[in-house]
């Protein structure tokens, strides 16, 4: 008989390694699960935060808009206190915006980590079925190699979907007209 | 008065350029993404547009594409307002037609100076 087969030793290796796999698919899922929860309580306090500033910054905006149309429609002096008011406003404006996008910037953290999870969750299943032939090396190799093509096209995936709004830092506010 | 269209899939954004935009005495019209803006233009008469370039349903490129293809777009300034800052990115916003690309976040005497500057 000339077949291919693989020794027990081999195979208890494969096994091992399979298993190992699996260890690690499993504790990075769930210190996955952990960041997953405190990006969230990070956000949930974030907004609770701007929608406050929002609040603020709303009711001193539409004011200002309102007294200087009125002043328009009276055709007055231009009151220099709006001028005040307004770079106030003004600087707030650039504020809010940072927090507008960091919240963007944390959707785009969860939605890497979710789907991180998402992909180990599904190399994690393709180790539950029991393996038809346990005393060949080449079954457990087999499988460690699904579970580690799932997570790399997770990664992979991940990349493309996921953008993180926030540009570089130097470019934030620059003009080109072209 | 002159009517501004801005468009973006953020609603503090889109208050922060209605409020500096009316603030130096424009008329602002909104909307939430790039097919929303598209029928916005249709429907009035609009001076100049500011989009977002990542928006759900139609993004802002393809919005600066679309505008261009109407006659009566085919001469009116729109600024892409983004946190994109490639150098890739701007050129494809260029050869789309757009008239500028400006970065978020955005310092407001900025905007009204590129604003004014357009509509000139």
């Amino acid at each position: 008989m000339t077949q291919k087969t693989t020794g027990s030793g081999d195979a208890r290796d494969a096994e091992q390694a399979a298993d190992l796999l699996v260890t690690v698919a499993t504790t990075l899922n769930e210190r996955l699960a952990v960041t997953a929860g405190e990006l969230a309580r990070s956000q949930d306090l974030l907004r609770e935060a701007s929608n406050e500033l929002m609040t603020a910054f709303r009711g001193a905006a539409d004011r200002i808009v309102a007294a200087q149309r009125e002043e328009d429609a009276a055709q007055g002096e231009k009151n220099a206190e709006y001028g005040l008011v307004l770079d106030h406003l003004y600087r707030a404006v650039q504020h809010l915006q940072s927090h507008d996008l960091v919240n963007q910037l944390i959707d785009a953290q969860k939605m890497r980590v979710d789907k991180m999870r998402e992909k180990l969750e599904q190399a994690l299943s393709l180790a539950s079925p029991p393996v038809s032939r346990p005393d060949q090396a080449d079954t457990w190799i087999e499988r460690s190699r699904a579970m580690l093509d799932c997570i790399v096209a997770g990664i992979q995936q991940i990349d493309q979907d996921a953008r993180a709004p926030l540009g570089e830092k130097h470019r934030a506010g620059s003009v080109d007209l072209f | 008065m002159k009517t501004i269209l801005a468009v973006d899939d953020s609603a503090t954004m889109r208050e922060m350029v209605t409020f500096v935009l009316e603030s130096a005495g424009y008329r602002v019209i909104e909307a939430e993404d790039g097919a929303q803006g598209l029928d916005r233009a249709t429907s009035t008469s609009v001076d100049l547009v500011i989009t977002d370039q990542n928006m759900p349903n139609m993004d802002g490129l393809t919005l600066v594409k679309s505008l261009r293809e109407m006659r009566d777009y085919k001469s009116v300034p729109i600024l892409l307002l983004t946190t994109e800052s490639s150098d890739s990115m701007k050129s494809q916003g260029r050869a789309a037609g757009a008239t500028g690309w400006l970065v978020k976040p955005f310092d407001p005497a900025t905007l009204l100076e590129v604003v004014q500057k357009v509509l000139r």
